[in-house]
């Protein structure tokens, strides 16, 4: 069955049509047409696919889009302000945290989160904060140097 | 397909005694839908906004936790992680930070998982699963609840509500341990769970469970012979050979019978040497895993 | 040149890769496109009885249904031509595409295969390498006579390729040996894993087609096209967007073609995409297992005087490019190492597994475990500690390795030395903890590749090669080498690549060849330009053009930067006159020369050129009640030549490190007894997670070696893969007291050992 709904996507509010069984990253990718969320797999174990869902991340492969209905979803092109850059999204590059990036917006997802909720982590909640995306590219050093290097800006 | 979103308990017991199946987090309906392990049910309601399951509760004599309470939620929750810590242990070791927020009590307990965290930490606190119709609540233990992997006796139009623990007495302590091959994204092999009260250096109760070795979570049965000791090495010596004596585990791709057989002696012992050590007023982190190093963590 | 003198390593795709903006190939929508899905075997081997898809072209809104039969009967793959787009009369693996469709939806191909009928009969499955060896062994290719075969590649039965390495006496040199010591080690298979699972576009205009896809190598990928569906190589383009990873496994020619005649009958776009299962189960790239038996003979004061070996590889169903697998795992057998007199035999069997590919420096982290297992068990028969042990064999500068190759100036002792410092070798640690050493190699290759630059009137440059890039940055790094030949910002040089149409032939993001091959040829096509500013700017500043120095945007004499002319007026300049515009191929390097070994079934594969070396030192705890192993640091010394891009360097030796510990201790493929992976997903193939991940800390020996890369640098990628779990196996060792003879070293593994040997200890 169609469902008539509303997702509000950084900000947007998207009315949509759509099956009720549609995961919540299918949706993002081709009806609202952001496919800065990625898929690895289909069962919550790369973590590519992750987006907010009022400030909590989420494996959008996993969630059904129609569940997320008046809710905020924040996806990797809601990080910057206009034309600037979130901080962490500056950081990931200058430290040399991106490689192929198939895992970094979903990266980026779980940082973000990961500083709102605790804006000085030690490394170890760095570690876990992030240990729901994998990354075949980097070993994780320049991830954790951007996660590190974006705590120390934003709150200097 | 339809799909609605209650806002209240009421909502969801009838739209349930109409023929609707409850999801909360949904990922592993989702999943196991895409997967073709299960269509995806006819009619669906979504029960992750209802506030009245998403609380935990203090009372004199009991706490009871609401099925739709977050796996991350109990990792935060000072009380779960003060008394009734071995489920905490369990909640910060599930999958990952997002399926943490996602996933819910209610919702590993009714998929009856001999394979999930949470569940040996609520057998040893002597948790009982809260079912609800539109006619009302009943409680049922959780050994009457979980009939086989996946399978439990409540009725289809039944909704698990909360799970109600006693309040664990002074000189109490638990813990939950799991054998891990990585540390995050990870399935238990094994694990163990236990629950202890001491009087000084006397054990006056011990209760024990076994995660991933039988077909439902297993609790360590005849221990009364443990209750009366003293905490010293042989103590949990006995643990770890009852543990490893009683479990009936199979061997599949993750581990063969005869290590998970050993393992979960290790893990068993491992879990009540933190739950005495807590039960003596030792803090230690949550989770365990993490905090000791349990299979050469941190 | 020192790494100094360049500019910070920018990265051009990096901000489309973190706002979400970049296309990926799954990402790309055409108008009209269906939904491409495969019907898989999912059998080991079986004769195919009947295979009937006229109920599956029935269903409305299926638009193409292919076999064998509607494709051109031939057999393809680089060396032994062993393999058909569809399956024909037989499937040898699970994977193996029988038919494919093409749907309006997602659900309608699901249905249509469904549909389809696929009745076989089973044949007896070979998955064991002894038993595929022995005389009798059910053929997995009863045919293997009667195929195409190029080069010399003696084969016969299940062996598809025969090779060794051999040199000087190695039996009676072993029978003189004060101390024999012989080693058993097996390698399961591994997977390249990359996050993004491949997928593929393909649209026709007219008899042109035009195919989007995740694949390392686009040159490649257009040749099995026109082979397979018989097209010349202009009417075949292929684009690749942003590339999530490869890691090899989407190196090689997979399924292009089948998505192109797909959109041919269908006359419709076609997309494919696959999930974690196929990307697990279907290309033909995954590690090799291996079974490697090793024998060395020593003299009491540590010198190696022969080395035997038999190695057995597991090429599964097809060949793909593992054809050169047993002469590569050869050289790692015998390892960076003086042996005088050495014979190691080795071969390459069919199995009715997947069949195995170039993932990441190929047959090398298997075979430098093994062999630097066996390293540590020979020193500690002679009671030699294991860093002196090696000290005393490694290759050095003006040394003759194993194949009677003389190796020019090359850093592998400074590797030595500064990892084990760096890693405080020879300190004490906690009880479960230890330390653990390997040194590892890897070749550097030469071939053709091309570029095309050009420069606009208002100073702006394109730059149009064939690299790919699969994330290392390497394709970026070439930027950094334009600019500095062309005196100008990294920002003003923009990168054309990836497109078959566009740029000339290169090899792609394989064998760590982008910056060795198509750098050259940057660094040729940019310095033409260079050189035609010059003269240029002599006119105008009345000097000759040998004395022009470019930088920071202007052209100046030397020594005199006050005399200078803005390059964007040189350039404006030119835009109305002879155009500035540059086409370079670099080329191909001869190999070196090997001097008194001969070698069996040569696959190019024992004389290295511009060889890569490395050391690397793991700290590992290990939990001896449960045989869970836990790397803490691993310290690594690289000598890879010049380092041009230190940035995107040391994110290779991470990333290469972190693969390695996965390879080591929860990366191994698991095999039912049906032949089929049985942990085909991401939960049960365990990747190292970022709360597993250690500190590493990286050196580099920084030796200028002519006759490699641009500027004296060497390959990269591969090498950091080579020796990690060499490393780690040795620290298991040293920390446990036993020895974990099967790689990946599963917990249960390691608890296996330990137990076995308590039992031994007791009895």
């Amino acid at each position: 069955m169609t469902n008539t709904i509303e997702l509000t996507v950084n900000g947007v509010p998207y009315p949509v049509s759509i099956a009720t069984d549609r995961n919540l990253s299918g949706v993002l990718r081709n009806e609202i047409g952001l496919t800065g969320t990625k898929e690895g797999c289909d069962d919550c174990e790369c973590g590519a696919c992750m987006v907010l869902l009022d400030g909590q991340p989420v494996n959008a492969c996993s969630y059904l889009a129609v569940q997320a209905q008046g809710r905020e979803i924040t996806t990797v092109e809601g990080l910057a302000s206009g034309e600037d850059m979130h901080p962490l999204q500056r950081n990931i590059l200058a430290t040399g945290g991106v490689q192929c990036g198939f895992c970094t917006p979903g990266m980026l997802m779980s940082a973000h989160a990961l500083l709102e909720r605790s804006p000085d982590p030690t490394l170890e909640e760095i570690k876990i904060g992030l240990s729901g995306n994998l990354c075949r590219c980097t070993g994780y050093a320049r991830i954790l140097d951007a996660v590190e290097a974006t705590a120390v800006e934003i709150n200097s | 397909m339809t799909f609605t979103i209650a806002n209240t308990l009421a909502d969801v017991l009838v739209a349930l005694a109409a023929g609707a199946r409850p999801i909360a987090g949904g990922t592993d309906l989702v999943v196991g839908a895409r997967q073709g392990k299960d269509s995806l049910p006819e009619t669906l309601i979504a029960i992750d906004r209802v506030g009245e399951l998403r609380t935990i509760e203090a009372a004199d004599d009991h706490t009871r936790i609401g099925s739709g309470v977050t796996h991350s939620m109990l990792v935060s929750d000072p009380l779960i992680v003060e008394q009734f810590t071995a489920i905490a242990d369990a909640a910060a070791l599930v999958g990952s930070p997002a399926t943490r927020n996602v996933g819910t009590i209610g919702g590993n307990v009714m998929n009856g998982s001999p394979a999930m965290d949470t569940g040996a930490p609520l057998v040893v606190l002597g948790a009982e699963a809260e079912l609800s119709t539109t006619a009302g609540s009943r409680r049922v233990s959780l050994d009457e609840l979980w009939v086989s992997p996946g399978r439990t006796s409540a009725q289809t139009d039944e909704l698990c509500t909360a799970l109600v623990l006693p309040n664990p007495p002074d000189g109490a302590g638990s813990a939950y341990v799991r054998l891990e091959y990585r540390r995050a994204m990870e399935i238990a092999v094994v694990g163990a769970a236990a629950a202890v009260t001491l009087d000084g250096d006397v054990i006056t109760a011990v209760r024990i469970a076994l995660t991933a070795v039988a077909p439902t979570i297993l609790e360590l049965a005849d221990l009364s012979g443990l209750s009366g000791r003293a905490v010293d090495e042989s103590f949990f010596a006995a643990v770890a050979s009852a543990a490893s004596e009683q479990a009936a585990p199979i061997s599949d791709l993750r581990a063969s019978d005869r290590y998970r057989r050993h393992t979960i002696g290790v893990m068993a012992r491992r879990a009540t040497e933190a739950a005495v050590r807590r039960a003596q007023g030792e803090v230690i982190d949550v989770p365990v895993n993490r905090a000791l190093g349990v299979g050469a963590a941190s | 040149m020192a790494i100094t003198d360049l500019p910070e390593f920018i990265r051009a795709d990096g901000p489309d890769k973190v706002t979400g903006s970049g296309r990926y190939t799954a990402d790309m929508t055409l108008t009209g496109q269906l939904v491409a899905k495969f019907k898989y075997a999912e059998v080991s081997h079986a004769r195919i009885t009947n295979l009937d898809v006229s109920a599956a072209r029935a269903i409305p809104g299926v638009f193409a249904v292919l076999t064998a039969d509607d494709v051109p009967d031939l057999r393809y793959t680089p060396v032994i031509a062993d393999r058909t787009l569809f399956a024909r009369d037989v499937v040898r693996f699970e994977g193996e595409v029988v038919a494919a469709v093409a749907a309006i939806s997602a659900a309608i191909a699901e249905q249509a295969i469904d549909a389809i009928v696929f009745e076989y009969e089973a044949l007896p499955i070979v998955t064991d390498l002894e038993a595929a060896v022995a005389d009798g062994s059910t053929l997995v290719h009863p045919d293997l006579d009667s195929y195409v075969i190029t080069g010399d590649t003696p084969h016969e039965g299940n062996v598809a390729t025969h090779s060794s390495i051999e040199m000087g006496d190695a039996e009676a040199a072993m029978a003189s040996a004060d101390v024999v010591i012989s080693s058993r080690y097996v390698a399961d298979a591994s997977h390249a894993a990359p996050i993004e699972p491949r997928a593929i576009i393909a649209q026709w205009e007219g008899d042109k087609v035009t195919i989007w896809t995740s694949t390392q190598v686009p040159y490649d990928a257009r040749d099995g096209v026109c082979e397979t569906l018989q097209l010349p190589s202009n009417k075949v383009r292929i684009i690749v967007p942003h590339l999530g990873g490869g890691f090899g496994g989407k190196c090689g020619f997979h399924f292009e073609a089948h998505i192109a005649a797909l959109a041919k009958a269908a006359k419709r776009p076609v997309k494919l995409v696959f999930s974690r299962w196929e990307e697990f189960v279907a290309p033909d790239r995954r590690r090799e297992g291996m079974i490697i038996d090793v024998t060395t003979g020593v003299m009491h004061d540590g010198t190696i005087v022969a080395r035997t070996g038999a190695l057995l590889l597991d090429n599964g169903a097809y060949s793909a490019d593992a054809t050169f697998f047993p002469q590569a795992a050869a050289m790692h057998v015998a390892g960076p190492y003086k042996i005088p007199n050495i014979k190691i035999d080795s071969r390459l069997v069919y199995t009715n597994h997947q069949p195995s590919g170039s993932v990441r420096a190929p047959t090398a982290p298997q075979g430098c475990w093994a062999v630097e297992s066996h390293t540590d068990e020979v020193a500690a028969a002679i009671s030699m500690d294991p860093l002196d042990f090696r000290r005393k064999n490694i290759v050095h500068t003006g040394a003759i390795g194993p194949v009677g190759q003389t190796y020019d100036e090359i850093g592998l002792d400074q590797c030595l030395e500064l990892a084990t410092k760096s890693a405080g070798w020879g300190n004490e640690l906690p009880d479960g903890e230890a330390l653990g050493i390997a040194v590892g190699w890897w070749p550097s290759f030469a071939a053709s590749a091309g570029a095309f630059a050009k420069m606009h009137g208002d100073g702006k440059v394109q730059l149009i090669t064939g690299a790919n890039e699969c994330g290392t940055g390497s394709v970026m790094t070439l930027r950094m080498i334009a600019a500095d030949e062309l005196g100008l910002d990294q920002t003003d040089i923009e990168l054309v690549y990836q497109d078959t149409a566009a740029a000339p032939v290169g090899p792609g993001a394989t064998g760590s060849q982008t910056l060795l091959n198509h750098g050259r040829a940057v660094e040729t096509a940019s310095r033409q330009i260079a050189d035609q500013l010059k003269e240029l700017a002599a006119v105008h500043l009345e000097a000759n053009a040998d004395d022009i120095v470019l930088s920071g945007g202007m052209a100046s004499v030397a020594g005199t930067p006050t005399v200078s002319v803005p390059i964007v007026e040189l350039a404006a300049e030119a835009a109305e006159g002879d155009l500035l515009l540059g086409s370079a191929s670099a080329p191909v390097h001869d190999s070196p020369e090997l001097f008194g070994s001969t070698c069996l079934g040569d696959q190019d594969f024992a004389s290295w050129l511009a060889p890569q070396f490395s050391c690397h030192v793991a700290r590992v705890r290990v939990d001896k009640d449960t045989g869970v192993a836990r790397v803490l640091q691993v310290h690594t010394a690289h000598d890879s030549g010049t380092i041009i891009n230190p940035v995107a360097a040391h994110g290779q030796i991470e990333g290469g490190v972190l693969m390695g510990i996965g390879q080591a201790l929860t990366e191994g493929t698991q095999y039912g007894e049906d032949g089929r992976q049985q942990n085909a997903g991401l939960l049960e193939y365990k990747l190292q997670t970022i709360a597993d991940a250690p500190s590493i800390h990286t050196q580099f020996v920084e030796i200028f070696t002519p006759n490699a890369g641009p500027k004296g640098a060497k390959g990269l990628a591969e090498a950091p893969n080579v020796a990690t779990a060499g490393a780690i196996s040795n620290a298991v060792a040293r920390a446990t007291g036993v020895r974990v003879r099967q790689m990946p070293m599963t917990a249960e593994r390691v608890w296996d050992a330990l137990t076995t040997s308590a039992r031994e200890d007791d009895s």
